[in-house]
């Protein structure tokens, strides 16, 4: 306990420590409210700059950017209609009519508070149930990781993409590009060409940089000319009246934010959603209508997209399984610098876990402080034209990949990927599986031979072992009711009974 | 771009086209790994991901091949996904990480800095000098100094950025 206590405080008696957590937490507010800039993009360019760093360094840096932009959003959302995160597209539908009424300040003041709130409220279930789940973990075999890797691809790209099929090609492109370059159990070169610099394989950190930092600002050239929108700012200190009266349903969306984010592949956008919806079912009388600028609906998805930041590390941490893209790129932060995010990193490292946790609190209470002040600079900030921000974009991108290996050929590849990226995103398709896959491929291959192995080879053992283990069995159901609801299978199957019941 | 109706967007067809010649492609590589003489070598797991993506991408060419073809009226491919704006800002950042080996960060930075504030902003030319000049400061001061990254020195300019 003590030693826990001990772990805990690292991040709260190093200055640097907390100079750091500081920083990133400012940045991250401003990176995740400039529209066109995200968290994914910046925690992906950071990586490749840190890696270098102490490893407690590099986390209490990202720990900060991840809860400020997660945060950050919100308030574009408000000011400027404009989500700033996918997180933030709730609160943009309550939050900009209440900035309309000249009630900007009041709004981002309570969506302070109550993020904060909902921060503290994940990052105490990732203390909490981290290590349960953790212990509850070593119990997993090989199929289990390869099911929860499938489960994590295919829940990222059904839930936020177009379609199914364009959810699975992406994921599934993902593990192709993971698996480029030597075999780990072989040694054995897979889509190498003969080509030297493809034996060591695509780092994947070139990959999310293109595919989050030069493919957005490829999009975001499609709104270059859009004229800022200003608002005016008085109050920002909420009324304590008011944070009293939503304290309940903050706790609620908190909760739901918890559980969704620490679902793998489920993030804070699904979260945050969920959330307002259950506050438009939930709330009896609200003093407007839903969609004209309640408090209710701006509370709900603020609390749960906070509150998803510590839920998701609670996969990332505990299985490996990243809950999102930002903790997709996270967990390759962890890899860079050695460490292997599983049931054994409680185990092995727990100085690490208990780091996070204690570095996540931190960020939380900057977010609070951070937030409640600075709004005369931050809407100077914000109204940065994109003319000045996608070269920069585009320079940060290059200098990010080089800086990995210093290696120009790695800032081809994300070149590459930027562009593809864009033209998947244009058409649909979503860039997140792409990663998710990247960084769980490898994972997910190894386990799978390993499975293998222990089936002596046998297909039919190997496949009974997905149903004879009370474990793998119910995350067999759960693939398989993804794949019956969310591909048309299940309609099918249903019309084909239906009629063969008719017939007869 | 926005399109959210459901219709085909312009070139989609010939990008899912090109997608799953890639994923054929692809799936032809994996078997060449190892082809069917095992199920735990290496080629197995390439072919189960390249498998699933020319399954999916068949299932996605024909949802995409059954919707409405663009209107003639709407905007072309090049008018709407790749303007000019995206392939001339495209050639400018080739063009950069192309001479960023010989001519180091400094230098191809600015050159690049200048010319995409240039084209995409539009304004006064010494106040875009001035802009690039300040960011590149920046850039370069946290990079260097905050992060301690290795910028490429650039070889025809050895030792002098």
């Amino acid at each position: 306990m003590l030693e826990t206590l001990g772990f805990l405080a690292i991040a709260w008696t190093d200055p640097w420590l907390i100079f750091l957590v500081a920083t990133g937490t400012f940045t991250g507010i401003y990176i995740g409210a400039i529209p066109g800039l995200s968290v994914t993009m910046a925690t992906s360019i950071l990586i490749s700059f840190t890696f270098k760093w102490d490893v407690n360094e590099a986390l209490a840096l990202i720990c900060g950017v991840f809860f400020g932009g997660v945060y950050g959003g919100s308030r574009t959302a408000i000011l400027l209609n404009i989500p700033g995160a996918p997180s933030a597209i709730a609160t943009a539908i309550e939050g900009y009519p209440l900035a309309k009424r000249g009630e900007a300040g009041e709004a981002i003041g309570l969506t302070t508070v109550m993020s904060v709130f909902g921060g503290f409220v994940g990052i105490l279930a990732l203390a909490l149930f981290a290590p349960v789940i953790s212990e509850f973990a070593l119990m997993f075999q090989s199929r289990d990781y390869l099911l929860l890797g499938v489960i994590g691809i295919l829940l990222v790209g059904t839930l936020s993409g177009e379609s199914f099929a364009k959810g699975a090609f992406a994921g599934a492109l993902g593990v192709l590009i993971g698996m480029v370059g030597l075999d780990p159990m072989t040694a054995e070169g897979r889509f190498t060409f003969g080509s030297i610099h493809l034996l060591g394989g695509i780092p994947y950190v070139a990959a999310m940089i293109g595919f989050f930092g030069v493919a957005e600002a490829l999009v975001q050239l499609h709104t270059l000319d859009t004229p800022a929108i200003k608002q005016k700012i008085d109050r920002i200190i909420p009324k304590f009246s008011d944070v009293k009266k939503y304290f309940w349903l903050a706790l609620r969306a908190s909760g739901i934010g918890t559980i969704i984010g620490a679902l793998p592949g489920t993030g804070g956008d699904i979260a945050a959603l969920l959330a307002y919806d259950d506050a438009k079912r939930s709330t009896k009388n609200p003093e407007r209508p839903f969609g004209t600028g309640t408090r209710e609906g701006l509370v709900a998805p603020e609390a749960a997209n906070n509150a998803a930041v510590g839920g998701a590390h609670i996969p990332m941490l505990t299985l490996g399984i990243p809950g999102d893209a930002v903790t997709a790129v996270i967990i390759g932060a962890l890899f860079i610098h050695g460490l292997k995010p599983g049931p054994l990193l409680l185990v092995d490292t727990p100085h690490l876990f208990w780091f996070i946790v204690g570095a996540l609190t931190l960020a939380n209470i900057f977010l609070l402080i951070f937030g409640l002040t600075g709004i005369r600079l931050f809407t100077k900030i914000v109204e940065c034209p994109k003319a000045v921000l996608i070269p920069l974009i585009i320079v940060l991108s290059a200098v990010g990949t080089y800086a990995i290996q210093n290696n120009p050929v790695d800032v081809y590849w994300m070149l590459l990927f930027g562009v593809v990226g864009y033209f998947m995103k244009t058409y649909g398709f979503q860039v997140g599986p792409v990663i998710l896959g990247t960084i769980l491929g490898p994972m997910m291959d190894s386990n799978y031979r390993r499975a293998m192995i222990r089936a002596r080879q046998d297909t039919g053992d190997f496949l009974w072992q997905f149903v004879s283990n009370p474990i793998s069995l119910i995350l067999t159901v759960a693939l398989v009711i993804m794949l019956l609801s969310q591909t048309p299978l299940w309609p099918k199957l249903r019309s084909v009974l239906t009629m063969r019941k008719d017939s007869s | 771009m926005t399109n959210t109706s459901a219709g085909r967007r312009p070139g989609e067809l010939f990008f899912v086209l090109v997608m799953l010649v890639f994923s054929v492609g692809a799936f032809w590589q994996a078997y060449a790994i190892s082809g069917f003489s095992g199920k735990t070598t290496p080629g197995v797991f390439p072919m189960l991901a390249s498998g699933v993506m020319v399954i999916s991408g068949l299932v996605i060419l024909v949802n995409v091949a059954r919707m409405p073809a663009p209107a003639a009226d709407a905007p072309s491919f090049f008018a709407d996904i790749l303007t000019l704006r995206h392939i001339v800002l495209i050639g400018f950042v080739v063009g950069y990480v192309l001479v960023m080996p010989s001519l180091g960060f400094v230098i191809s930075s600015a050159l690049f800095l200048y010319c995409a504030f240039q084209f995409l902003w539009r304004k006064n030319p010494v106040l875009m000098l001035g802009l690039t000049a300040v960011t590149l400061a920046i850039i370069y001061l946290v990079f260097r100094e905050v992060f301690q990254v290795v910028l490429p020195q650039g070889t025809l300019l050895q030792g002098y950025f």
